[in-house]
């Protein structure tokens, strides 16, 4: 008992209380931004949903015309959007998107499209090719800017400077639950529910045009919706990794207390013990 | 009466899903309204006012914007980028937003393309929806 001076074991005590005041604090202010940020998905989702849905039901039946849009050309250059955070203490949030990327890019001709704060430096420091790093915080990227960047990566698209899009993200399962994912987004392709029998469809002005009109919006909708999971997906990831955080904090408290109690009371013991030896002589 | 079901998504959220028995919308040729029992049908939406009719007859108006529509079997989806039922615009807000977009047009020497680009697709936006909230 002797060996931790009880002054030592207060002041350990002590910085825990404040660590855990931070923690706590941090994961209050993650869930109710993750009640926002749940909120925005949940309304997001359909859209999302049937935008994608639609696209691939249109690829797929699509016997009977052609579009730069549809062809898989051989791929000389992928081109890849990463969506991660912008701050740490989240868990394994950052790492998992960011290792998943990785994965998926390993010895491939790739360019990168990262959005918020972890990812541009990760992708920097590495020396990957970045498009551009205009989307720094993925907090303050609005809906326009996912469509602007659509515009843009269609056009870069048609012009052949990449052969391939993806979009990696973190799918938000439940609070509890994130899943990082990669979706293919260019070339357009089909569920894969096998061939449709091409029902007579009527598309007005004409396939090109239409296509040249829809996969732009396509693209920005389906960046916006990755952009809103990911978002909810942080705030999840750092609200658990805070609660486990202020958890680990009370029971280490709790630990140094009873060692702190042990201390007082072996001193006090001796103090005892010196006092009656001393009156006993 | 006939009616085909009508689901209308938007970034902001599902603005209708349901039974309706027309539903007019611009799209980049013109407007175009879709009647039950069309065929199989897919274009791209302009920018201009949307009305859809519900099963008991009643007209609803909005501002829709960009996007898509597409009708299979007897599924009808919309899929703008922006959808605003008339009742909801704020018309106040639209008003300033078209006062600012032609105070910056007014000298579009000093802009470049891309803010020229942007400022004419605000001020088309604010028009439209302007003019939707005035005929509620």
């Amino acid at each position: 008992m002797a060996g931790v001076s009880m002054k030592d074991i207060k002041l350990r005590i002590r910085s825990m209380e404040s660590t855990k005041q931070i923690t706590k604090a941090m994961e209050m202010v993650a869930a109710s931004k993750l009640r926002r940020a749940q909120d925005n998905v949940t309304k997001s989702r359909p859209y999302f949903e049937t935008l994608y849905n639609t696209v691939c039901e249109i690829a797929e039946g699509s016997g009977s015309f052609t579009s730069p849009y549809l062809e898989s050309r051989e791929v000389k250059k992928s081109c890849y959007i990463v969506i991660a955070g912008d701050r740490g203490l989240a868990g394994g949030y950052n790492h998992n998107v960011l290792k998943l990327a990785e994965a998926e890019m390993a010895g491939k001709n790739v360019t990168v499209v990262p959005i918020g704060k972890r990812c541009v430096e990760n992708f920097r420091a590495h020396g990957y090719d970045v498009l551009t790093d205009a989307y720094f915080e993925a907090g303050d990227v609005s809906v326009s800017d996912c469509f602007t960047l659509a515009r843009d990566l269609c056009g870069r698209f048609l012009t052949g400077e990449f052969d391939e899009v993806h979009i990696v993200y973190t799918g938000f399962v439940s609070i509890l639950v994130q899943q990082p994912a990669v979706m293919t987004v260019l070339p357009l392709h089909g569920t894969g529910a096998g061939q449709k029998p091409a029902s007579e469809t009527i598309y007005e002005p004409d396939s090109e045009t239409l296509f040249a009109a829809i996969v732009p919006e396509y693209l920005g909708g389906l960046i916006y919706g990755a952009l809103c999971e990911s978002i909810a997906s942080e705030q999840g990831a750092r609200r658990t990794a805070m609660d486990s955080a202020t958890k680990n904090a009370e029971e280490m408290i709790s630990d140094l207390s009873l060692k702190y109690n042990r201390a007082r009371q072996g001193a006090i013991t001796q103090e005892i013990t010196e006092i009656v030896a001393g009156s006993n002589t | 009466m006939a009616a085909f079901k009508l689901k209308i998504v938007t970034p902001d959220g599902t603005m209708y899903d349901g039974e309706a028995r027309s539903l007019t919308v611009r799209t980049v040729e013109g407007d175009v309204c879709i009647l039950p029992k069309h065929i199989n049908y897919l274009t791209a939406l302009g920018m201009g006012e949307a009305k859809v009719v519900d099963v008991d007859g009643n007209a609803r108006k909005a501002a829709c914007i960009g996007g898509m529509l597409s009708v299979s079997g007897d599924r009808v989806e919309l899929v703008p980028t922006t959808f605003e039922w008339a009742d909801k615009i704020d018309a106040d807000r639209a008003e300033r937003a078209r006062a600012e977009a032609e105070e910056k047009l007014s000298h579009r020497e000093k802009l470049s393309d891309h803010e020229l680009a942007i400022a004419e697709a605000k001020l088309k936006r604010a028009l439209v929806r302007s003019g939707v909230a005035r005929r509620i």
